[in-house]
């Protein structure tokens, strides 16, 4: 699975270092690290919204804040 | 005209409880064109050193750049410095450094410490004459430069730094010399080369520097070119043709912001490698093209760029952090502050939807105001500054 987060600059400013800091350490804290491939990318062109992260193509539009529940939600769901 | 270029840098250490330096440096020129150096030491401390070394800087500065004869320029300095009402006398010590049509240095030295030469990394014993003008004893040479040659001159406070603290007689000028010879890397700077002989003086002096302690140093290198595109074009049609131009020339190539790096991906057919490497919290990671040498994000790197720019320029600051940090925006800044001369930017004028959100602080004029800001300091650094708008 490939979480992929946008680090352009609008992201950077909406909080894209949280959320990559928080993923990486639920990837650990879940022993995930063979599964779960973390990756940065460029603007994906939705800026208006929060944060850009795909999961697997699907995209989604985080706030730091959601990321626990984007993890547990979408994440672990998915590798169950 | 050769592919040489001159390189200045300086670092002043005030003496401890004084808040101005009795010692000064005054330059023009430089880069491609001739340079001249002037460090002058006045006599004492405080005020009264600190306007004896500028008139003298000053004066020999101008009338040496005028072109005027040295007898000419010492006699006016002897006539014109005030007095001073403690030793009757008006004086104050100097070297001149001044490079001629990127070929010959001219060394002229009044009771300075001896300038130190480096060539290739080796001390270079340069031929010396001397001359009696108006009373004075003043040293001159001439020699031809070459590529890496390094010229330190340096006021008393550096050769007497630990007198009395941690040795008994102070550092010596040729100990300096062994140390600079030490110490000398190809890629120094000019102003670095100053900043590992002036912490030293300052670690020697315990960090309560005894006297006024100045090193400057002239570098001659060979030019080196920076391209540096930030923005997409206003017309999407213009982007082939920006591309063109930006990977036409030599020289190192930056490329700033995320949409700019897609259109190179697209360009270059190559894809973007996105790291998650967050070496300082407050720039976004770094990322890589094949064919680019440095890919990062826009503006808000290059915010942190200026405000390292403003730092440099600011000749109290020692040791600065993108000297050694990872983060895009320090890879930038020794790219531009300490490898280039000649820098050309290539700005896209596009209009970021993204950064029409009024709750974010990007706006087009801000990222304008943020370049012509930028080549304003890279201007004051001495580098040639071009830059295009598409």
């Amino acid at each position: 699975m490939k979480i992929t987060i946008c680090i352009g600059s609008s992201c950077h400013l909406k909080g894209s270092r949280q959320i990559v800091e928080e993923l990486q350490r639920l990837v650990a804290e879940n022993d995930l690290k063979d599964q779960v491939e973390l990756a940065g990318k460029f603007c994906m062109g939705n800026c208006q919204n929060g944060v850009c992260v795909t999961l697997d193509e699907e995209n989604f539009s985080l706030k730091p804040e959601d990321t626990k529940s984007f993890f547990e939600n979408e994440v672990l769901k998915r590798l169950k | 005209m050769n592919d040489l270029w001159t390189e200045t840098g300086y670092i002043s250490l005030n003496k401890t409880g004084e808040s101005l330096c009795g010692d000064r440096v005054e330059m023009h020129g430089g880069g491609d064109e001739d340079l001249i150096l002037v460090l002058a030491d006045g006599l004492g401390s405080g005020v009264k050193a600190n306007i004896l070394a500028t008139l003298t800087s000053k004066i020999l500065c101008t009338m040496i750049s005028g072109g005027i004869p040295l007898e000419e320029c010492v006699s006016t300095i002897a006539s014109t410095l005030p007095v001073c009402s403690v030793r009757q006398v008006a004086y104050s010590t100097f070297t001149v450094l001044h490079i001629t049509d990127n070929k010959t240095a001219h060394i002229i030295q009044f009771d300075n410490p001896a300038t130190i030469v480096l060539r290739d990394g080796e001390l270079y014993d340069y031929p010396k004459t001397t001359s009696q003008i108006s009373g004075k004893t003043i040293w001159q040479s001439s020699f031809p430069i070459q590529k890496n040659d390094v010229l330190i001159a340096m006021s008393d406070g550096a050769e007497f730094a630990g007198v009395g603290m941690t040795m008994n007689f102070g550092w010596t000028r040729d100990s300096i010399a062994d140390y600079a010879v030490a110490n000398y890397l190809p890629e120094n700077s000019a102003k670095s080369t100053c900043g590992i002989i002036s912490d030293e003086c300052n670690r020697l002096y315990g960090g309560n520097p005894g006297d006024d302690t100045t090193i400057a140093a002239v570098r001659i290198r060979s030019r080196h070119t920076v391209n540096l595109v930030v923005g997409p074009p206003a017309n999407k049609e213009d982007d082939t043709r920006m591309m063109n131009l930006f990977f036409s020339k030599e020289g190192t190539s930056i490329v700033c912001g995320g949409t700019t790096s897609n259109v190179v991906s697209r360009y270059l057919k190559k894809p973007i490698v996105a790291s998650l490497d967050y070496s300082d919290p407050e720039v976004p990671p770094i990322s890589a093209i094949e064919g680019v040498d440095l890919v990062t994000e826009g503006v808000i790197t290059l915010s942190k760029v200026l405000a390292y720019a403003e730092d440099f320029l600011d000749a109290a600051k020692l040791a600065p952090n993108w000297a050694v940090q990872k983060d895009g925006a320090s890879l930038i800044a020794r790219e531009l502050f300490e490898n280039a001369t000649d820098i050309n930017f290539f700005v896209g004028r596009a209009i970021n939807p993204a950064h029409q959100n009024p709750n974010l602080p990007i706006t087009f004029a801000i990222k304008q105001q943020l370049i012509q800001n930028l080549t304003d300091c890279l201007k004051r650094m001495g580098k040639h500054i071009r830059v295009s708008y598409f």
